[in-house]
């Protein structure tokens, strides 16, 4: 979105005009990163429905809060760590509802719907969205962030409100829970892109 | 040494792992196929998580979250508005005011508290109840945010509208919390609309609608009986019902459903029942209360 000298405007610069007032400025900025946001909230709370609910909570909040925004991190980071925030508290309060079962076709379908991949990725999609089910919520998210969407351990430790020894350790912990459920895919990737333990550590 | 478990190499891999720990297990998968083999499939597994990108947003998430968006644009303009607190709004309504602009503050911030009562309803729509036969209501006007062409939409499934709101009948107030009860019969105004209330939002769904339905469509249904005037009385009952200021036939959680919305005190009250409502009988779905939305 060209600023009011044509020039593009920054992230920063379109929250700094949002809380001026203009009316269109936190609408470009959310459009300019809805993919991404979407993608966290979704691998997050593993359901489209509650994904989309998260992320409208999470937009409203972040529209309004816009002003105490103090610049100490991008606004992306501060952007995702709303989402991530309001996908946690809507996996709390659902904590005490039964967990979708991995089975849960319907849900798992609309998880893949929008996957570009042909269909065996989309298959392979499907069941590490099943299999990331399984984590605790503090690991799926971490992996989510630096696994799947590929954030670094510093950025991702930004958005959580955490460490980044404590974004390793979630990761790595979830890396060794999920692998049991997502065995059967190692046929699913050819050898050349298969990391060799001699290559050293994960990021 | 031992054959290090699944977590154990994960660390190792994540670089948690330092020291002689480190230098041993490094060893250990030198001369160990099977945990090498392990720690492979732990690199393959980053490697399949990365794969694939990031799912862009359905189209029709995206529409909804615009809506969303442009609701609280409009909201944030109308609220700096202005506001005309007129003697004669003050005279029609005897009770405890707030400033509009305090109101529309308070609504943003606040979470609204939960009162609503969702009855499950045959067909669906957005039905505004408005006590036209109540003489003694104060024409006091509606809530604020003229803005909020969206809103109704904006907190609804993807392909809801807000068509078929209906206006308040002239001269039907908004809140007579001070003045004297209704007479019966009552006639209740019915507008239809296609907004899915799901149980998380229901009552920030509501405050929408209720904000925005001053620009609603000119076509309410009047209901002088029938088993949705039952419904309303009956789910009311208590409540003086010509503080009745709702009543949408609309869905919840998918499923046809009736909203009525009175005032109670205060706040605003909130129902919604199922299809089978009526007079002799009701199946509340759930509540919730409003923080006044429909307080001028």
């Amino acid at each position: 979105m060209p600023g009011t000298d044509g020039e593009w405007a920054s992230d920063a610069d379109l929250l700094r005009r949002h809380v001026a007032g203009d009316s269109d400025a936190f609408g470009e900025l959310f459009r300019r990163h809805r993919d991404r946001l979407w993608a966290v909230a979704l691998r997050t709370v593993c359901d489209p429905e509650e994904a989309a609910d998260a992320l409208q909570d999470a937009m409203i909040s972040a529209f309004r809060r816009a002003a105490d925004f103090r610049g100490d991190s991008a606004v992306t980071t501060w952007l995702h760590r709303i989402v991530v925030n309001a996908c946690l508290d809507r996996l709390r309060r659902r904590a005490v509802r039964p967990v979708t079962s991995a089975g849960d076709e319907q849900a798992l379908e609309a998880l893949a719907a929008h996957d570009p991949d042909p269909a065996r990725a989309a298959d392979t999609r499907l069941d590490i969205d099943a299999a990331l089910r399984h984590l605790p919520p503090p690991q799926r998210a971490a992996l989510v962030m630096v696994d799947m969407l590929g954030f670094s351990v510093d950025d991702a430790a930004a958005i959580l409100d955490t460490s980044p020894g404590t974004i390793k350790s979630r990761c790595a912990r979830g890396r060794a829970r999920l692998l049991p459920y997502v065995a059967h895919l190692r046929g699913n990737r050819s050898a050349t892109e298969r990391v060799s333990p001699a290559q050293g550590s994960d990021p | 040494m031992t054959h290090p478990d699944s977590d154990v190499l994960a660390e190792f891999r994540a670089g948690l792992v330092t020291g002689r720990r480190r230098a041993a297990i490094a060893s250990h998968l030198t001369a160990c196929d099977r945990c090498a083999g392990l720690s492979d499939q732990l690199g393959e597994l980053t490697a399949l998580l990365a794969a694939g990108g990031p799912p862009a947003m359905p189209d029709d998430v995206a529409r909804r979250l615009d809506l969303v968006l442009a609701t609280e644009a409009a909201n944030r303009n109308s609220s700096e508005r202005p506001v005309e607190d007129s003697a004669a709004h003050r005279a029609s309504d005897p009770g405890p005011r707030r400033s509009r602009n305090y109101r529309l503050i308070t609504q943003r911030i606040l979470l609204p508290a939960a009162a609503v009562i969702v009855l499950a309803a045959g067909g669906y729509g957005l039905s505004r109840v408005a006590g036209g036969s109540s003489p003694s209501r104060a024409a006091s006007g509606t809530a604020a945010a003229p803005a909020v062409s969206a809103a109704a939409s904006a907190f609804s499934a993807p392909s809801a509208s807000a068509h078929g709101l209906a206006k308040p009948a002239s001269g039907a107030g908004l809140r007579s919390v001070a003045g004297p009860a209704m007479e019966a019969p009552v006639t209740f105004q019915v507008v239809t609309s296609v907004t899915d209330y799901r149980r998380p939002t229901l009552a920030q769904q509501l405050e929408h609608e209720l904000r925005s339905y001053p620009r609603a469509a000119e076509r309410p249904q009047l209901l002088t009986s029938g088993p949705v005037k039952g419904c309303v009385l009956r789910v009311t009952a208590g409540t003086s019902p010509g503080t009745v200021v709702l009543v949408e036939k609309a869905r919840f959680q998918g499923q046809p459903a009736i909203v009525i919305v009175a005032v109670s005190g205060h706040h605003d009250q909130a129902w919604v029942t199922a299809s089978g409502c009526s007079a002799s009988g009701d199946q509340v779905l759930a509540t919730a209360t409003l923080p006044g939305t429909s307080t001028p």
